[in-house]
């Protein structure tokens, strides 16, 4: 098959992907924006300004998190390590919104911890501000930061950790020194994940009342009642994804490759400094994951009758029937994009993942816009349909999928391909026969993520569902408008649930892959 | 592979067309004579009551009610984007604002019906039949009993008053309710007076615009304002509850209903029109015009605490407790025409 043909293909894909933000980065062209004089010299730079602030303070943070507890579990042995090496990656299921109001259920003005604190001690916190959101944001996206980096840091590194501690390097220049600059891609690649799903986080930073871009589209979709404003902010956003994308680059190729493979043996801790690891991975945790879930758990148990979760469980069904069509559809993109990239060293499977950080409603829209039109031509009505819907999650998650797809292939030399073809094996079999058995690791963990993301996703479903067919996610939402928050409990541990299901598997695979 | 994926794809894309028809769109495809069973609802409420209403609906009319529950900006996008093609027969929205939206980019069909027009008064539907409001809710005070009299809360300027100078909590300014009271203000006296009204406000804030209607209501129990702007549903709601972290809010509040430069108190609807391309035109207006029957009133005030439009139907025990009121009868259209200049008003004055 010549190359001409592949990169045609992947590019076909790729523009199917990006057809709907084609549509928004095209707004000035079609969509009129008559507040955009307002919008852009008078809201545009807030928004700017509290973006950039909000992004800074949650990665900064998720960093220090993420890097912390990575290293701990991966170079050190203490207490309760084993629990900790995977129990990290559990705040991850927790969709930002909910964490983020539950979060200030408990620690905002009239909080509940915050009320109790006050009474005993007559402190006050409030945390219902807008650092109080780069907390919460931070302790629900660390593990980001944290599971690369814990690869990163258990596999391929021991020989020049051996070597710095031979020269006598010790465990804090080590670890500066050494460990932290190889996994520097890792780390990189997770911090600028976390930056993504701030930009396109709404619901937090809604109940926060900070005004990043995100918020600003909505303000002007829905206040100015100027969707061509809204599109255009959208292309902003489109533009700050790329520059964070550059500077992603730019982290790479600054990196040290590692070269072993051998597993990195930890350093047991003993005494105090045992007891701090534990103390402080076990602060994280709760803080992050047991805390919101007991909250939840508390809410739902006062609220709810536990038959009432049984009226759920149509919902539970959709939910799980569109998240595993979305993650075979986005999988089926990733796997012909990402190997297209192998052979042809094309772009276009980098350049289609953009849509992971547009918010969804973004997203809806472009859809929606590019299927009106379709109806238009054909007379086919796709809007309603799952089809549509499950075609919009393949547009916003496919970066979640193409990533995990191109490391797997990178890790097969490009020796075991010319191998099959010296063989006499066509590229279709060297492909079926040698690329993609070796490939089944990756291919779950990119099937995992996707469906852990429909699960939690809200706006695209909210919008593009098909009449009466309710997610949990749009279950949370119908409770959670109606400032019913202890009603909208139940559902949003259903999420969680459903949600914790592919992040332990998930970490199985990335630790047995090591 | 390409040869072999294609395919493959296709074939999975083919599935799940297939497995969509079932729930969906299919009122577009099915002839008319089959479909008039049958009324498509885009709505942005989301209230159990609505539920039940609906399956009262179906039990009486054998009409069934097919429903997609959204933000309404978006349930807006939608309908451009579908067209000629939409399915929708009603759209229902909590704010007279957007149903003006709708009407003036022609998502809307004027229709008549004399049982609308003799159950809601005329100030709270479109003059030409495009959307006619089926509950009211007020914008109000409520204000810590211990420490504030009543008698200094008369109108929405009492709240600038250096009385209440860091006393006052609300809700951030991308909140729809105070985007529609202050449109309210800029379509009665004209952009500068609302926005020394906001600034005013922002100047006797007890704290940062955050959080939602009830969490200034809860900030009141605590003592950490005096008095709140929120939302007449809200309150009600809040002083039934059962929820043990709401009795100390529950106990501390008392409402008034300020008055607007002697015009009565703002108000907003939660309304409804029928879709200009509506396929099922005559379910639809039954539908709506169920929605002001006497049960469905009844259901609206008691089960959702939120005031009916058709005289002789009681509002919700507690929020009678909060004594009558003058509804400010500005032509609701406005709300949605002023309301781009709201945002700018509450931008300027630094609401945040």
């Amino acid at each position: 098959m010549s190359t001409w043909r592949e990169h045609g293909l992947s590019a076909a894909l790729a523009l199917l992907v990006l057809a709907p933000l084609l549509v928004v980065a095209t707004a000035p062209l079609h969509t009129p924006a008559p507040e955009w004089p307002y919008v852009g010299s008078t809201l545009l730079p807030t928004y700017l300004l509290e973006t950039a602030v909000l992004i800074s303070r949650t990665v900064l943070l998720a960093l220090l998190l993420g890097v912390s507890t990575a290293w701990l579990v991966s170079a050190n042995d203490f207490p309760g390590r084993g629990l900790f090496r995977w129990a990290l990656v559990l705040p991850l299921a927790l969709p930002t919104y909910i964490s983020a109001i539950t979060f200030s259920a408990l620690w905002g003005p009239t909080g509940t911890c915050s009320l109790w604190v006050a009474e005993h001690t007559g402190l006050h916190i409030d945390l219902l501000t807008p650092s109080g959101l780069a907390y919460v944001l931070a302790l629900v996206l660390f593990p980001y930061v944290y599971l690369p980096a814990r690869a990163a840091f258990s596999g391929g590194m021991s020989a020049q950790l051996d070597a710095a501690r031979m020269l006598g390097g010790g465990a804090v220049r080590r670890a500066f020194r050494v460990a932290f600059p190889l996994a520097l891609p890792a780390i990189g690649g997770g911090g600028l994940l976390v930056a993504m799903e701030v930009l396109n986080d709404y619901g937090a930073v809604r109940h926060y009342g900070v005004r990043t871009l995100t918020a600003g589209i909505f303000r002007s979709w829905g206040g100015l009642y100027d969707s061509g404003s809204a599109l255009r902010i959208g292309g902003i956003l489109l533009l700050v994804v790329l520059l964070l994308m550059l500077a992603g680059k730019l982290t790479d190729r600054g990196a040290l490759r590692a070269v072993s493979g051998a597993r990195l043996r930890p350093v047991p801790l003993t005494g105090l400094r045992a007891a701090l690891a534990t103390t402080y991975c076990a602060l994280i945790l709760g803080a992050a994951f047991l805390m919101p879930v007991l909250a939840l758990l508390s809410d739902a148990f006062r609220s709810s009758n536990w038959t009432s979760a049984l009226s759920f469980l149509p919902a539970a069904g959709n939910t799980l029937l569109i998240g595993v069509l979305a993650a075979l559809l986005t999988l089926a993109l990733a796997l012909v994009l990402s190997y297209g990239q192998r052979r042809t060293r094309s772009r276009s499977g980098l350049i289609a993942g953009i849509g992971y950080v547009v918010p969804g409603a973004v997203i809806a829209i472009g859809v929606m816009s590019l299927a009106g039109w379709l109806t238009d031509l054909t007379g086919v009505v796709l809007i309603g349909t799952i089809a549509l819907m499950v075609y919009a999650f393949s547009v916003r998650f496919l970066a979640l999928a193409t990533q995990p797809l191109r490391a797997g292939l990178d890790q097969q030399p490009t020796s075991l391909d010319e191998a099959a073809r010296l063989l006499g094996a066509s590229p279709l079999r060297t492909f079926l026969r040698v690329n993609l058995p070796l490939l089944k690791p990756s291919l779950l963990a990119a099937a995992l993520l996707v469906l852990m993301e429909v699960v939690k996703e809200l706006p695209l479903t909210l919008i593009l569902r098909p009449f009466d067919t309710d997610t949990l996610s749009t279950k949370v939402f119908e409770k959670a408008r109606i400032e019913q928050w202890s009603e909208a409990a139940l559902p949003a541990l259903l999420i969680v649930i459903c949600g914790l299901v592919p992040v332990v598997l998930l970490d199985r695979l990335l630790e047995r892959k090591r | 592979m390409n040869r072999s994926s294609l395919p493959l794809l296709a074939l999975s894309l083919l599935s799940l067309a297939a497995c969509t028809n079932k729930g969906g769109a299919d009122t577009t495809t099915q002839p008319a004579a089959d479909s008039a069973r049958v009324v498509n609802v885009y709505t942005h409420r989301h209230y159990e009551t609505d539920k039940q209403l609906f399956a009262q609906f179906t039990k009486e009319t054998g009409i069934e009610v097919k429903v997609i529950m959204a933000d309404d900006d978006e349930l807006l996008s939608r309908l451009e984007a579908e067209g000629q093609n939409s399915p929708a027969d009603i759209i229902i929205t909590a704010d007279a604002g957007r149903l003006g939206l709708a009407r003036q980019r022609g998502y809307l069909k004027p229709v008549k019906s004399a049982i609308l027009e003799a159950a809601i008064p005329a100030h709270l539907r479109d003059p030409e039949g495009h959307w006619f409001g089926f509950t009211v809710r007020a914008r109000v005070f409520a204000y810590d009993k211990n420490k504030v009299k009543p008698e200094e809360l008369r109108t929405y300027a009492d709240l600038t008053k250096p009385r209440f100078k860091g006393k006052v909590l609300v809700r951030p300014a991308d909140n729809v309710y105070n985007q529609s009271l202050v449109a309210a203000m800029v379509a009665h006296d004209g952009p500068e007076k609302a926005q020394a009204w906001c600034a005013g406000v922002v100047a006797n804030m007890a704290r940062d615009p955050k959080g939602s209607d009830t969490d200034q209501l809860l900030a009141i129990g605590e003592g950490q304002g005096e008095v709140a702007i929120a939302n007449s549903y809200y309150i009600g709601k809040l002083l039934t509850s059962d929820d043990p972290a709401r009795q100390k809010a529950k106990n501390a509040i008392g409402v008034v209903f300020p008055d607007l430069d002697g015009r009565g108190t703002h108000v907003n609807i939660s309304g409804g029109g029928v879709a200009k391309h509506a396929k099922h035109e005559a379910e639809a207006i039954k539908l709506l015009e169920f929605l002001v029957s006497d049960e469905a009133q009844r259901l609206f005030a008691e089960g959702n605490m939120e005031f009916p439009v058709k005289a002789g139907i009681p509002a919700a025990q507690v929020l009678q407790g909060f004594g009558a009121f003058t509804p400010d009868t500005l032509d609701l259209a406005k709300l949605g025409s002023n309301n781009a200049a709201a945002v700018k008003v509450l931008e300027s004055a630094g609401w945040k």
